[in-house]
């Protein structure tokens, strides 16, 4: 049976990777979910909330909710961060307005991070992908912390065939991106950054493996800076290789 | 703006090598003690949480639980103040200070400067008292090694518990060396006994000691003060008047919700079970003539409680949250400027300090570590989210200052103008996805080859990454092709159940309790031994002829034992050795459980290098809570938790046994077990 879910692709994989997003969709289809596009989604306000320009971001919220409120069916986002500000910024955000409070609490329960979704609400760990080569995991702050989520992505990877996962060290730690934080803190960012470098570099993996697109093109950013051959893939991307 | 001066401090901590080697030295020991301390508490996570709700439900009946508090401590024999801000709390003080010394202290009133010895307290440097103490003419000294240190280098401390976790041992040696006469030494051992000694003559000769308070607990009137060394002891013992001060939301109610705090607060500080000193003071010490103060301060407190940041009044001041910091690990403490640093100092600097530090709030990358770090569950990233959007306590009227803050408030121009910008882009479809393609083509046009961008570095970004390009075609053009593609494929793959995750099993350690305390004394540097009672003067005799120490100091319960060993009851510097009953013994924590009443016993297991202490095994109990509900821990004047020898890591995180406390503990367990059926 298929089930039909709302791919809400974030604007960083709409502008940047749209790749990541065709990557997805392949994988949630194999999952068995039937995927729509609303087409009247943007973004859903994170930057400027957490940049504490409430007023700024309450537009594109609202905006999220008008567009996401005439779908149904559970809404999947393939961003740790985002799925956070939609589950729960928004009811920050709206912590003064009962109504669209009411609005945004709905939406919340739809709302899952991608790994979340296959492994929480659809059972599913293996989704018959092959990679070859060493991958290591790095859990985005937002996910882990923000999502409690953890298990799913790394339940996912351990059953991709031929794949070895390998551990990463200190892999807890702020990458250094932190949305306005890697423009407005440029040397704490890069500190951050420099450690979990060389983090990924001892593990002896080629690939990092992240579920939220600000860490990916942080990490890689810093990578490509540095002249290194490693990289990073969204956990879209290995799901869907085959 | 104080963002920029913290951005300016950054730059230069991140100069600074000495001071990134002992911060990454300071994160990594603290995260290492704090996981292996709470790894010891196998219901943590549910500690936590009810620690959360009784902070929560504290602070909404804040009024009534103050009020039940004062009448307790009042009724106790200690005089309450209050003070609502720091202008009126100093003033008490030295309203105090005048009394007494007029009064008690110096009746003939000489010129000679008041010396007041002062254990370490957050709030005191809140207000600024060592400053206006001076400026009053007394002599104030931090007693604290930490704050000792900072003290004679004429700085404030840069974190909350360790004051001087920016400075490495050569620091303290050539400071050491300046301001103590000591030859120069990087010998940490050496370093600490040069502060003990030269702090000692100002514990015994200091008019009034002051100290903080962690808890104070409402339905017995208690004030809890815990230290390592053995200063905070001593500043609370031996002046004739001892003069609390304490933050007005430091409470608890009941000696049960006390013993669930301080199974999180050395835990999560400094990663020990309990700390070596928790001071339980009820009211002034008797037949000592020593009178005790308490000033309780608001100081900005009551307008947290009623702001959107009520939840940063829950901090029990632990510094985890700055140990687990990125940020604070690359700054230190200092470049925050406010004397609270760290993600709890860039939500609270702004209500106890100056409306100006909310900017602070963008120095932080919103990671939440500092939240999984809290052993009460404050939300920091939440709270600092809300000091941005500018959610904190009204302006007090007599500042004249602007009552609100614009969101943002610390963010630079280009980043709050690009994120205007974006939300009028962002907020049509139509408009978005022509901007998006616009983006792609440009950036195709900046990089024609290379999929990442090499930017400048004046744009943030540029300082240490590439940036990726923009595709030409975003996902939204790419949309139909992908559902075309994927409806054409159909194979699916079909959940297996998962196993479900079974929770550890926790394997109780199967030791009996004089077991596990002897297990535990031992693993603090501490001695225990099993004697028979009419062993005990004889072995107490050869331990201290091993010595060559012939004079003791001893409490009621101590002298029974001492056969023909000659002691003391009065207080004298130079006797070596106390001996002590104990009143108790926590098995968890191999804690000794002292309180005031028959004889010296307070000074007995303080003043002296070595304390030995004689233990019933019958007096063992399991773990702390039970300990507390001993009523002789709220009828004395006054009880302490003894957990193992003084001890400091205040340089370099090096752990130095025997600072103002004894550096030796000797336990001897009678086992009455036998005689009692």
């Amino acid at each position: 049976m298929s089930e039909t879910v709302q791919l809400f692709v974030t604007c960083l994989i709409d502008s940047f990777f749209p790749s990541i997003g065709e990557a997805m969709v392949r994988v949630l289809n194999r999952a068995g979910a039937r995927v729509e596009f609303p087409s009247g989604q943007t973004c859903c306000g994170q930057p400027a909330f957490n940049a504490g320009l409430r007023g700024e971001a309450r537009p594109l919220a609202e905006h999220t909710i008008e567009v996401f409120e005439r779908t149904s069916g559970d809404i999947i986002i393939p961003s740790g961060s985002c799925a956070a500000m939609v589950r729960h910024g928004y009811s920050e955000l709206f912590r003064d307005d009962p109504a669209w409070l009411r609005r945004a609490e709905k939406l919340a329960e739809r709302t899952h991070e991608f790994t979340e979704y296959l492994v929480d609400v659809r059972g599913l760990t293996d989704l018959k992908a092959r990679w070859t080569g060493k991958l290591c995991y790095h859990p985005s702050c937002h996910l882990l912390r923000g999502l409690g989520v953890d298990r799913q992505p790394r339940a996912l990877l351990e059953a991709v065939r031929e794949g070895e996962i390998v551990p990463l060290p200190e892999r807890e730690d702020c990458c250094g991106f932190g949305g306005v934080f890697s423009v407005e803190h440029p040397e704490l960012s890069e500190e951050f950054l420099k450690r979990k470098i060389g983090n990924f570099e001892s593990s002896g993996a080629p690939t990092l493996v992240v579920a939220d697109t600000g860490c990916l093109m942080h990490i890689e950013g810093g990578l490509r800076r540095r002249g290194m051959s490693q990289r990073v893939v969204h956990i879209a991307e290995v799901l869907d290789s085959r | 703006m104080k963002i920029k001066d913290f951005r300016r401090g950054a730059r230069q901590s991140l100069r600074d090598e000495n001071l990134q080697a002992a911060l990454d030295n300071n994160a990594q020991r603290r995260k290492e003690g704090r996981l292996a301390a709470i790894t010891s508490l196998p219901d943590f996570a549910e500690r936590r949480q009810r620690a959360h709700a009784v902070k929560a439900e504290v602070v909404a009946n804040l009024e009534e639980n103050l009020d039940r508090f004062v009448e307790r401590v009042t009724a106790n024999g200690i005089q309450v103040h209050k003070a609502a801000d720091a202008a009126e709390a100093i003033r008490i003080f030295l309203e105090i200070a005048q009394a007494e010394k007029t009064g008690h202290l110096r009746p003939d009133a000489g010129s000679v400067p008041l010396l007041v010895a002062k254990a370490k307290s957050m709030l005191s440097e809140e207000i600024h008292f060592n400053h206006a103490l001076e400026s009053a003419g007394m002599r104030v000294v931090e007693t604290d090694l930490g704050e000792y240190i900072i003290q004679l280098r004429g700085e404030r401390p840069s974190h909350i518990i360790t004051p001087a976790v920016h400075l490495r041992r050569a620091d303290v040696g050539r400071l050491f060396a300046e301001k103590l006469d000591l030859p120069y030494t990087e010998d940490i051992p050496t370093l600490t006994n040069a502060a003990r000694k030269a702090l000692r003559e100002v514990f015994l000769g200091a008019d009034i000691g002051v100290s903080g308070v962690n808890f104070g607990v409402a339905e017995t009137g208690t004030l809890c003060v815990v230290t390592n060394e053995g200063n905070g002891r001593m500043c609370t013992t031996m002046p004739r008047v001892h003069v609390a001060l304490m933050g007005i939301e430091r409470l608890v109610r009941s000696m049960d919700e006390l013993a669930l705090f301080l199974s999180l607060l050395p835990r999560s500080a400094t990663g020990q079970k309990l700390s070596v000193y928790t001071n339980l003071i009820n009211g002034p010490l008797p037949g000592t003539g020593q009178r005790r103060h308490l000033i309780l301060v608001d100081n900005g407190r009551r307008a947290l409680r009623d702001s959107a940041l009520i939840e940063s009044l829950y901090c029990i001041r632990c510094g985890a949250c700055l140990n687990a910091c990125p940020v604070f690990r690359e700054t230190g403490g200092h470049a925050y400027g406010s004397i609270y640093p760290g993600p709890i100092g860039s939500v609270i600097s702004c209500g106890l300090v100056d409306r100006e530090y909310a900017s602070l709030a963008q120095a932080s990358s919103l990671c939440g570590a500092c939240r999984e770090a809290c052993p009460v569950d404050i939300d920091l990233p939440g709270m600092l989210l809300r000091v941005r959007s500018g959610l904190i306590p009204e302006a007090a009227s007599a500042e004249g200052k602007a009552a609100r803050i614009q969101e943002g408030a610390g963010l630079p121009l280009p980043v709050r103008l690009g994120l205007k910008g974006f939300r009028l882009v962002a907020a049509n479809p139509g408009v978005f996805g022509f901007f998006l393609r616009l983006g792609g083509l440009l950036s195709r046009l900046y990089s024609p080859c290379r999929a990442y961008m090499h930017i400048p570095r004046w744009t943030g970004w540029g300082y240490s990454k590439e940036f990726p390009r923009l595709a030409v075609r975003p996902f939204r053009d790419k949309w139909e092709q992908v559902e075309q593609e994927v409806a054409e494929t159909g194979d699916t793959v079909k959940a297996i159940p998962e196993a479900v995750d079974s929770g550890q099993n926790q394997t109780g350690s199967g030791l009996s309790l004089v077991e596990r305390f002897t297990e535990e004394l031992t693993a603090l540097g501490g001695k225990a031994y099993k004697v028979r009672m009419e062993d005990l003067p004889g072995r107490l005799g050869e331990l201290l002829k091993s010595r060559d120490i012939s004079q003791v100091l001893a409490d009621d319960a101590g002298a029974k034992y001492l056969g023909d060993i000659s002691t003391v009851r009065e207080l004298d510097p130079s006797i070596r050795a106390g001996v002590t009953g104990a009143l108790a013994g926590i098995a968890e924590s191999g804690s000794l459980v002292l309180v005031s009443g028959e004889g010296q016993t307070l000074t007995a297991s303080l003043l002296p290098e070595m304390h030995i202490a004689v233990l019933k095994v019958s007096a063992i109990v399991a773990g702390l809570e039970e300990a507390l509900r001993k009523p002789e821990l709220w009828t004395s004047a006054a009880g302490v938790i003894v957990t193992g020898p003084s001890r400091t890591a205040d340089i370099e995180m090096t752990l130095t046994i025997g600072v103002h406390g004894p550096g030796e503990l000797h336990v001897f367990l009678i086992d009455d077990s036998m005689t009692v059926r």
